[in-house]
């Protein structure tokens, strides 16, 4: 090591120091604001969830979430169940597509709604619109694939792996909707 | 007002980003799949990039040269996660659309080599518009290669259909490869178009 490297601006300790305040600072900066709005994010995530249960099942009053399936519920109007939300996931064209699952308690689909995915936009991202989504309302488990391998389902062209995985994910939330019904009488 | 004007419209023509910097291609190319994807990453980009420059201006003097790289990306990262708490906290519909945006931000190349091009040796003013110039030319870009891109992949613009059913979509320009072909392409016709540029400006006699 040459002497230079030893002068006062460029001690290895001042540019540690340097790096380590920088750091220091923005450490504080995010931990101050994440203090005073994590309470609020969490509020407006809840309600952002009862928003996504709500346009899943039109006209329901209640969501109970089922006890022993984490993020299932049930959905009740006036007393009456109208619905199971199961929640199902699989995997698609680029990594894990979830969705949220509405089944009746005769155990059809009703509705469903992609809450994450990474398919293509412009072309995987249409299972999450009409045409395709108005196949799925009314058919049971045995009904759910698509076309390609021998089903009701008709895949959206150029995008048969994400048909094929959402329409996976739907069935598994039928057939989970399916083990509910059974423990429930 | 004249020297202003000239670091914001640099970064539109002469020197965007995309187009003749060629940096943050991948981006470019990832989300111009539609309209809305690309102006939404334009925006996102542009207001993390005039922070960011403000930012490194301001610190200019107390930033160690031999750690500047890991401090600026400390910056940008900082810029983004309370960007990113704010919205979560305050507009979380928003948050869903920018969400997955906002974290591929902090790798950008050009936000970083602005901070070390520009912003570390300029005064805080002059830096800000310097990144809100690079952010509106890469904006401009983006919207450039998204709308040519919907429109012939899916035959709509912003949604709305455009190409009636007799169009059928030709799948490539959606996909990956038919936005390689396409930049390409347009990085030749910017090149003719600033290479015109400048020679008017030249003719005139007027300094590049």
């Amino acid at each position: 090591m040459s002497a230079e490297h030893n002068d006062n601006n460029n001690s290895i300790l001042k540019i540690a120091l340097n790096l380590a305040f920088a750091c220091i600072l923005s450490g504080i900066i995010i931990g101050l604001v994440y203090f005073f709005t994590a309470d609020i994010a969490k509020q407006k995530q809840i309600e952002l969830q009862n928003l996504a249960l709500q346009s899943l099942v039109q006209g329901a009053d209640k969501y109970t979430p089922i006890a022993g399936k984490p993020g299932c519920y049930t959905a009740t109007k006036a007393g009456d169940l109208i619905a199971y939300i199961v929640p199902a996931e699989s995997k698609g064209y680029a990594g894990a597509v979830k969705l949220l699952v509405a089944v009746s308690p005769d155990n059809k689909v009703l509705k469903y709604t992609i809450i994450e995915s990474k398919e293509t936009p412009g072309l995987g991202d249409k299972a999450a619109k009409s045409p395709f989504i108005d196949q799925f309302p009314g058919k049971n488990a045995g009904e759910l694939t698509v076309d390609k391998d021998g089903g009701t389902i008709q895949a959206i062209s150029g995008a048969t792996i994400t048909s094929r995985a959402v329409t996976k994910a739907v069935k598994l939330a039928v057939e989970e909707a399916a083990t509910i019904t059974k423990g429930g009488k | 007002m004249k020297r202003y004007w000239d670091i914001f419209s640099k970064g539109l023509v002469l020197e965007n980003p995309i187009f003749v910097l060629a940096l943050s291609l991948c981006p470019a190319l990832a989300v111009t799949t539609s309209v809305v994807n690309a102006l939404t990453m334009g925006l996102t980009v542009t207001f993390v990039i005039s922070m960011n420059n403000l930012i490194v201006s301001i610190f200019r003097n107390w930033v160690n040269p031999k750690v500047r790289v890991p401090i600026y990306i400390t910056s940008i990262a900082t810029i983004v996660t309370v960007a990113e708490l704010l919205l979560k906290a305050f507009a979380p519909l928003l948050y869903k659309e920018l969400g997955i945006y906002l974290s591929l931000v902090v790798v950008f190349a050009i936000i970083l080599a602005r901070a070390e091009v520009f912003a570390s040796k300029n005064r805080p003013v002059p830096s800000f518009i310097d990144g809100f110039g690079m952010g509106a030319g890469f904006t401009l870009a983006m919207l450039i290669v998204g709308v040519i891109r919907e429109l012939f992949g899916n035959g709509t613009i912003l949604g709305y259909t455009v190409l009636g059913s007799w169009y059928p979509p030709a799948l490539i320009f959606i996909m990956a490869p038919g936005a390689f072909i396409l930049i390409g392409y347009l990085v030749g016709a910017w090149n003719i178009w600033s290479a015109r540029i400048e020679k008017a400006k030249g003719e005139r006699g007027e300094t590049i």
